[in-house]
């Protein structure tokens, strides 16, 4: 009689993309290994081959739906940096109007309808009971809130982008179509409520975050390395240079984006089709560094926004910097929420917002190569072409933002395995009633 | 009494999904109607949970993404089997997407590329534990299993889902139109002659005038029209991500004969401004293609 066994879960749900889940526990539920798998991929970086460069960044986006807009944007950005293209001053306002309404959404997605079910339902919660259909039904104002939240910034990249999923407007050399008046009135008329809501938003992440402070400050807490994009020490999300922070906290690196070969390795593992990118120089698995809200916070000294810049206060007065804990990224994504939306209201303020000047009439072709990156949701999103001279694509190499995590959502998952299967530490974690009964 | 629903996501980018989250405040009268049973994105069920429904159990099943891995050949296999009528979702689902145009070349090159020379891959190898394998090539699930109904788009709107949805649940046929972008766009066209193409980066576009007549590829003249002429509307060609017209089978081939008479130019010329004509015809129904069924097939004798 041995107790060894394997538990697959099969599949993760509540995530964006196909995944699944093997834990081997050996004599006495010793976790002998966690393999987060990922099950699908569909060869894009092939399959770009042979395009025309301009038409690249329409394929491209559709790597994903829920955040098309960054990979639109750092396709566009790579075929410029081909090409050597600068676009006008206000087609890059329009784009980082674009990038933060999507940052908005996206974010108000993840935290209601995929986190916050373990939250409000509890994480032992019927599996039935703990999504946002639910939410909506047992919570309408809360359901009501997230989708307010989410149709703005959807509302907002369908007016810049002509649709909310798989925009196209963004072309080498600037926007097809300028973002008209009509639309800036709207979305200005509707900030007041936007804000409101966001303020609503933050009263409920804050509820959370105190009810699960034992969760949050014990529970799958791993060091690793950490990637994100700054701009003189700033938070910034559209265009500057990489910093990559060590497990101590020590800014090791600070590079433009076209050297990221130097930085960048890409492990693939056996037992998944995304690879795990880690910071090179470390090796692997040593270097596996993590992107999205919590590195961006992490790298950042601060957040070029005042409300945002309290919010990270408050959090680096409870966690310090940086924070290993793998839950504090729903903290770091809420204050990321706060930052979308002051952009976005500093930019629409912006007079040359509006204007008709946002593309270039005379862009050519050429062979080069270029790296474009911004920060999606996911984290930091790297394209990067090779063109020949009449402007067709002949390579690609694409380091998708989720890639940067996988590693180090890995650790986590092992870390939290042990808590489980060895120490059974969830049996005393302090948990809230749930709002969800 | 709520409707027994499942959404299944195959290899997809899960646009469709977040389109019918774009629904928003429509969401609330939608939601009370359906008692979801599988719908991974959302909901807490595992693949065991479909595999134990009864077979027909499922009312409406509605199947985003295509078969690039085994898994989703498997996936799909259950949906049908579990469905009273199977909805084929979005363009993935219904003409292959655009990962079909992965069908140009041989599964081993596309995994070749992607997991060992890739230029940042420090370790190339071809994950294997644990995982589905490849299908050899992209295929419309259409042509996998039998579907009721078909609603394509890239994603479809909201609005298109929303009105599939409602005329299933209010048990009335749905049919596709059979018109096209161009009878929805409002620029004025003049059914000029077209000596000269320009690239969409090329130039300032006349946000009034047709953007064919201005010689930019738009391919609404031969796309179905339920997107409302998104694209075209802000000044951008459309590329048919929503596939053909009904009747049509091979898109591609439609927009390359429609072109050749409003084109004055020889097919050396078109050639020429047209490099990659399976990019530029054949966005995301490559795989529906006689063209990506012959080159399949000769990739598979080859291997």
């Amino acid at each position: 009689m041995t107790d060894e066994r394997t538990i697959r879960i099969e599949p993760v749900t509540r995530l964006e993309g196909h995944g699944e889940l093997t834990i081997k526990l050996g004599k006495g539920g010793k976790v002998k290994d966690v393999q987060f798998n990922i099950s699908s991929t569909r060869f894009f970086e092939k399959f770009l081959e042979g395009r025309l460069a301009e038409e690249v960044p329409r394929i491209a986006e559709r790597i994903c739906g829920i955040c098309p807009v960054p990979h639109l944007l750092a396709s566009v950005k790579a075929v410029e940096a081909a090409w050597d293209v600068n676009p006008p001053s206000a087609a890059e306002k329009v784009r980082r109007l674009f990038l933060n309404a999507k940052q908005l959404s996206s974010h108000g997605l993840h935290f209601f309808a995929l986190a916050a079910p373990d939250f409000l339902a509890g994480p032992f919660a019927d599996p039935s009971q703990r999504n946002v259909v639910n939410i909506i039904k047992s919570l309408p104002d809360v359901g009501k809130l997230a989708l307010q939240v989410m149709e703005y910034g959807q509302d907002l990249v369908s007016a810049i982008g002509g649709k909310s999923i798989h925009p196209v407007t963004a072309t080498p050399g600037g926007m097809l179509n300028p973002f008209s008046e009509e639309h800036r009135d709207n979305f200005l008329e509707r900030m007041e409520d936007l804000k409101e809501w966001t303020t609503d938003t933050v009263e409920l992440a804050k509820k959370v975050v105190d009810d699960y402070w034992d969760v949050i400050e014990n529970f799958a807490v791993v060091p690793t390395y950490y990637l994100g994009m700054h701009y003189r020490g700033n938070y910034e999300i559209y265009d500057g240079r990489l910093r990559v922070m060590n497990p101590e906290g020590e800014i090791v690196e600070n590079f433009p984006a076209k050297r990221y070969r130097k930085y960048y390795g890409e492990h693939v593992p056996d037992h998944s089709y995304a690879t795990h990118i880690y910071y090179k120089p470390a090796g692997y698995p040593e270097g596996v560094w993590r992107a999205n809200s919590l590195a961006r916070i992490n790298v950042a000294d601060k957040m070029p926004t005042p409300l945002a810049q309290e919010a990270l206060e408050e959090l680096r007065e409870k966690l310090g910097r940086p924070t290993h804990a793998t839950f504090a990224y729903h903290w770091a994504r809420v204050i990321e929420m706060i930052q979308a939306v002051e952009e976005m209201e500093k930019l629409l303020t912006d007079p040359e917002i509006v204007s008709t000047d946002v593309k270039l009439s005379d862009v050519e072709p050429k062979k080069g190569n270029g790296v474009g990156v911004v920060e999606a949701p996911r984290g930091t999103l790297l394209h990067h072409y090779w063109t020949d001279e009449k402007g067709i694509v002949t390579k690609t190499n694409l380091v998708v933002a989720t890639n940067n995590n996988i590693g180090g959502i890995e650790k986590s998952l092992m870390k939290a395995a042990k808590q489980v299967f060895e120490n059974k530490e969830h049996e005393n974690l302090n948990l809230p009633d749930p709002m969800i009964k | 009494m709520a409707k027994r629903v499942a959404f299944t996501q195959l290899s997809s980018c899960w646009g469709c999904d977040q389109s019918l989250v774009d629904l928003h405040l429509g969401l609330l009268d939608v939601i009370p109607e359906l008692e979801i049973v599988y719908w991974p994105a959302v909901v807490d069920y595992k693949l065991k949970d479909l595999e134990n429904l009864s077979d027909q159990s499922i009312e409406f099943g509605f199947v985003e993404g295509s078969c690039r891995t085994k898994e989703d050949e498997h996936l799909l296999k259950v949906m049908r089997k579990k469905s009273q009528t199977l909805i084929a979702w979005g363009s993935c689902s219904c003409y292959g997407g655009v990962q079909g145009l992965g069908n140009q070349w041989s599964i081993d090159e596309l995994m070749e590329r992607k997991f060992k020379t890739a230029d940042t891959v420090t370790n190339g190898r071809i994950p294997e534990e644990n995982m589905p394998g490849f299908t050899d090539h992209v295929k419309a699930n259409t042509e996998i299993v039998p579907f009721e109904l078909r609603i394509p788009g890239c994603p479809p709107t909201p609005e298109n889902t929303l009105e599939g949805l409602t005329a299933l649940l209010q048990g009335k046929e749905y049919k596709l139109p059979n018109k096209t972008v161009c009878d929805e766009c409002p620029k004025e066209r003049e059914h000029k002659t077209i000596t000269e193409f320009h690239r969409t980066h090329e130039g300032k576009i006349d946000p009034d005038r047709c953007l064919l007549d201005q010689g930019y590829l738009c391919l609404g003249f031969a796309t179905i029209s339920l997107c409302g002429a998104q694209c075209p509307k802000v000044n951008t060609p459309c590329k048919g991500c929503f596939g053909p017209p009904p009747g049509v089978i091979d898109h591609g081939a439609k927009i390359i004969s429609a072109l050749g008479s409003v084109v004055d130019m020889d097919a050396e010329e078109l050639r020429e401004h047209f490099p990659d004509t399976i990019g530029s015809f054949y966005f995301t129904d490559y795989a529906s293609s006689y063209l990506s069924k012959i080159t399949s097939r000769k990739n598979k004798e080859e291997s």
